[in-house]
């Protein structure tokens, strides 16, 4: 049985997976406004699974993503992303959060300005690593094939490059979970197809967790899991390989009562 | 948020990747620094040219009438004040300096203009400006004067040879002296010598006033070597009657200069219009800036909001625009003081009034500058705080 191990600068984590989500509420707005857009969404992702996330629009995904990022505030249910209890932290110490969580935008989102190493470099600045920021990003832009276009801007890198060099910002500190949104939308199907490739193999080869929300259906067979989202709720949770069936996220809930 | 020097210049970056916007934002920022510096530049002009000609007076003390709180009170006061001056030990010399304002006839147009005309005993050495020395042999002749090279251009061709009138008289200019012109020099001024004043302003009629030498205008007191000027001003103004005010001539507190610096600049409105456009050009900075970093912010908002759901704080992206803030007010001010330098070169020739650039006045100027953009920062950060990086999803 294989747990997770943690991968290089990880903190150290009591809990096995990823992310554990119960009873998870969410609402926009207050008072006569307030529309509630997750119900009772129960989850957990397991250390090195690829999840793919699918649903119509509007069925929340986008606003789950955002949730497990940290990037909201949480009030009501709990969940629990790489260890610590997001729900009721301050804006302040939700930072702190993401910075072990890796982004990847339907957009590069880029600083035209910066190489694509500086692009790069700026996520391992966050990590105080300044010595060795630049043999970093050049390593991890190797592994995504861009070797050759380490000192490029992003206006003189086509649309498939500046994807993988997103996507190498995001990986270039290890986390153990990411978090992509529609990472192909942008992109041809050769150039998306190689990017969710290497994204795959990147995260086996790290132990990395990846939840993608993604309406392209080629690329559906890099995913582990895939899990549907209809009206703010969980509808389905299929495709589990034998990763998950041999770490039974049931048992693991009720450890976790108990605990 | 130490050790800036080893992240990513993202501020510098940012600003400068795009040169046409870069070069812009550099004009924008420099054309606000130009504005503060031309009207600051007029306003301080107008205060240094107040004091020009005291500043080339050749005299540790001033001795003037009580009334004449500024040049153009044309209250003299009794000569024989000189004299007893000059009993006291540690005067080594004390000159009288005549003045007065006159008509000149522009020889070419043929029009009436003030000037003022400065006069001394050409043994004394009252005036020592180069031009003045050259001539002083010429200036022994009768009906002779020399003229201001940065008289106005109203008084007509400002050269040595001119053939023209002053009070209704012939006079001929034998040379010329460089000084400028102020509010009581008319437009300029003219030299001669005491034996020619007393020609032109002695009888000069009725209604007029009359000029002898039993009066003066501005007594010039010159202290032995060694004698402390401060204590002689005081021993002076014990000494002589209260008719007169003895002061120094240059420095803070009781002096020629300053009193005349304070007169222009608390019983006129120069100081009031001229700081009121000052003003008014440092809020088109901050306009001007604040455009430049809130388009930059707006440009960019996906990638900061990218940085801060990596993980960076509020305050990192509120140093990089404040950053940003101060390398526009380094680049900009750069432009702007260097076509203030030529703007100030050409102003000064055109209208004759002296426009200085101190060191004080450039590390004022900049201070204002950085101000400027500071304050248009801190404006513009507040975009940058209201990203919401849960936005860039969707």
């Amino acid at each position: 049985m294989a747990t997770s191990q943690s991968s290089g600068s990880s903190p150290v984590t009591p809990t096995t997976s990823a992310v554990q989500i119960q009873n998870l509420h969410y609402s926009f707005g207050s008072g006569d406004l307030t529309k509630q857009v997750l119900f009772d969404i129960n989850l957990t992702l397991p250390r090195g699974q690829i999840v793919i996330m699918t649903g119509p629009s509007g069925s929340g995904k986008t606003t789950l993503l955002t949730l497990i990022g940290a990037l909201r505030t949480v009030h009501a249910g709990s969940l629990q992303v790489l260890g610590q209890e997001v729900v009721g932290l301050s804006r302040r110490k939700l930072v702190s959060v993401r910075r072990n969580i890796g982004f990847i935008f339907q957009a590069h989102n880029l600083f035209e300005s910066l190489t694509a190493a500086q692009n790069v470099e700026m996520a391992v600045e966050l990590k105080g690593q300044f010595g060795t920021k630049r043999s970093q990003a050049v390593e991890i832009l190797d592994k995504l094939g861009l070797s050759d276009r380490v000192d490029y801007k992003p206006g003189s890198l086509s649309g498939g490059q500046k994807q993988r060099v997103a996507i190498a910002r995001a990986l270039v500190n290890h986390p153990l979970l990411i978090l992509a949104d529609e990472p192909t939308a942008a992109l041809d199907k050769k150039s998306g197809r190689d990017v969710v490739t290497l994204m795959q193999k990147l995260a086996k080869e790290e132990n990395h967790t990846i939840l993608m929300v993604t309406h392209d259906n080629r690329i559906l067979d890099v995913a582990d899991r895939i899990i549907n989202l209809v009206d703010g709720r969980l509808e389905s949770d299929e495709n589990l390989d034998t990763f998950v069936s041999t770490h039974d996220p049931k048992s693991l809930d009720r450890r976790m009562f108990i605990m | 948020m130490l050790s800036w020097w080893k992240r990513t210049p993202l501020a510098w970056l940012n600003l400068t990747h795009d040169r046409r916007k870069f070069a812009t934002s550099m004009a924008g920022v420099g054309f606000a620094v130009l504005l503060m510096f031309l009207f600051t530049g007029f306003q301080n002009a107008l205060y240094d040219s107040q004091v020009q000609l005291i500043n080339r007076l050749n005299a540790d003390i001033i001795i003037i009438n009580r009334l004449k709180n500024n040049m153009f009170v044309p209250a003299a006061f009794a000569r024989r004040r000189l004299y007893q001056a000059q009993a006291l030990a540690g005067v080594q010399a004390a000159y009288p300096l005549y003045m007065s304002d006159v008509r000149w006839r522009n020889p070419v147009t043929r029009k009436t203009r003030p000037v003022r005309v400065l006069a001394f005993n050409l043994a004394d050495p009252v005036l020592p400006l180069p031009g003045v020395t050259a001539h002083l042999e010429a200036l022994k002749f009768p009906n002779t004067a020399l003229i201001d090279t940065r008289a106005r251009a109203e008084v007509g061709p400002r050269e040595a040879g001119i053939q023209s009138e002053l009070a209704d008289r012939a006079i001929e200019i034998v040379g010329t002296f460089r000084l400028g012109t102020d509010f009581a020099a008319g437009n300029g001024n003219l030299i001669m010598s005491d034996q020619n004043f007393l020609r032109y302003f002695a009888n000069r009629g009725p209604e007029e006033d009359e000029r002898s030498f039993s009066t003066v205008d501005i007594g010039l007191v010159q202290v032995q070597p060694g004698v402390d000027v401060d204590e002689m001003v005081q021993a002076l103004s014990a000494f002589l009657p209260n008719d007169v005010k003895v002061m120094r001539r240059l420095g803070p507190g009781n002096s020629f200069e300053a009193q005349e610096r304070d007169y222009w600049r608390e019983s006129t409105n120069i100081a009031f219009v001229f700081s009121l456009l000052t003003v008014m050009s440092f809020f088109v900075g901050i306009i001007l800036v604040y455009q430049i970093l809130y388009t930059d912010v707006a440009d960019h908002w996906k990638e900061y909001a990218t940085l801060k759901a990596m993980g960076y704080s509020n305050r990192f992206l509120l140093t990089v625009v404040m950053q940003e803030a101060l390398i526009l007010s380094v680049v900009g001010f750069i432009p702007g003081i260097l076509v203030s330098r030529l703007l100030y070169t050409a102003a000064s020739n055109a209208i004759g009034l002296v426009f200085l650039m101190t060191p004080a006045r450039i590390t004022h100027m900049y201070l204002a500058a950085f101000a400027m953009c500071l304050i248009s920062g801190a404006i513009a950060v507040r975009k940058v705080q209201s990203t919401d990086p849960a936005e860039v999803f969707s």
